[in-house]
């Protein structure tokens, strides 16, 4: 029941301090890693929500739910992502119309980009360094060049994540 | 009460039954949360479906507009606000249903697949593989977010420069992104 509650609040938290799915893998990283999923497990999460088709941040969600603590693991990471923007939401379209002309909100989350971005990168540098076992290799940093050679020419994520995986196969026995 | 706007041009410009318009909007969202894998990529998808059908453009990037201010996950953002311009509160229901079934399915699926491929070498070297590859993903992500789409502003810069600053010094992550939300509001004026 405590990792339950747990998991319930490490997803209602990162909600709220996210814009999207893959802007919240800073904070995930930082909250969830060591404590509640190991980096293998992340990396997992991160890279088949990305690959599977549907919103990336209840996938995310979902399967660090799921292996933490199996099925109603996965259902209290879902609640927990899904009442923040929920509640939000109903809040604008109902009472809170006018604050977008109060603006407070926005510049809120002009300030958290970011602070947000800069966590990103943090993270991917953290993971770059401890994915393997502590120490950065060469084959690492190719297979990363190589990557961020065809983000930066705008292919499919999906693609690139299994092709490096399957690269992985080989040149990490 | 303020949203009556939204309910009376839809109701104006097309009337179809309640029911019918219902099914059209689970429909859409399981059609958009299966074809795309990330809240950006399915505004485009979206718009051609909803727009002039059960929204009007305005309310379209209205809906876009909120969903990209607000925090929480994009895709169900937009979801609700789409589902809500098209049929009141039952609408945001029906659009939320939509769009959380394809996700929920698909990763119950692949982490129960996964679980029995866990201890298999070539898993191992697949995740290690993967590893750069989501680190660069992350970092481009980082960087267009960080842009934004126009001049990087020298507040955004301080509030950068700040942030690394604290994460260095492992100061709580939440309270350095709530940190430079606040900022943000003085700031940003």
């Amino acid at each position: 029941m405590q990792t339950i509650l747990a998991l319930f609040w490490l997803f209602l938290k990162v909600n709220l301090l996210s814009t999207s799915g893959i802007a919240s893998v800073g904070l995930l990283h930082q909250e969830a890693v060591g404590t509640l999923v190991t980096e293998s497990q992340f990396v997992q999460a991160v890279s088949f929500s990305s690959v599977l088709p549907g919103s990336d941040a209840l996938q995310l969600a979902m399967f660090i739910g799921f292996r933490v603590a199996g099925l109603s693991g996965a259902m209290a990471a879902l609640l927990g992502s899904i009442l923040p923007p929920t509640v939000l939401m109903l809040g604008v379209v109902t009472i809170l119309h006018r604050l977008r002309r109060e603006a407070w909100v926005s510049r809120f989350i002009e300030g958290l980009t970011p602070a947000i971005a800069v966590l990103m990168i943090y993270v991917a540098f953290k993971l770059m360094l401890g994915g393997n076992g502590g120490t950065l290799n060469w084959e690492m940093l190719v297979v990363g060049a190589v990557s961020l050679a065809a983000f930066i020419f705008d292919a499919p994520p999906p693609l690139v994540l299994i092709a490096a995986g399957l690269i992985g196969i080989f040149i990490f026995p | 009460m303020n949203h009556p706007r939204l309910e009376t041009e839809t109701v104006e410009s097309i009337q179809p039954s309640r029911l019918s318009i219902w099914f059209r909007l689970f429909w859409m969202f399981l059609k958009i949360n299966l074809l795309t894998s990330s809240g950006p990529a399915s505004v485009g998808l979206l718009y051609k479906d909803a727009v002039g059908n059960i929204m009007t453009e305005a309310q379209f990037v209205e809906a876009v507009g909120f969903s990209n201010v607000l925090p929480g996950s994009e895709a169900l953002k937009l979801a609700m606000f789409v589902g809500f311009a098209a049929s009141g509160f039952p609408g945001t229901a029906i659009a939320l249903l939509g769009s959380i079934l394809p996700p929920t399915v698909s990763m119950l699926v692949v982490a129960l697949a996964i679980q029995n491929f866990q201890n298999e070498p070539w898993m191992n070297g697949f995740i290690h593989g993967m590893v750069p590859a989501v680190a660069m993903l992350i970092s481009v992500a980082a960087w267009k977010l960080f842009r934004g789409g126009k001049n990087i502003r020298k507040r955004s810069l301080l509030i950068a420069a700040l942030s690394l600053i604290a994460l260095v010094l492992n100061a709580p992550t939440p309270l350095v992104l709530l940190g430079a939300g606040i900022f943000g509001i003085f700031l940003f004026r």
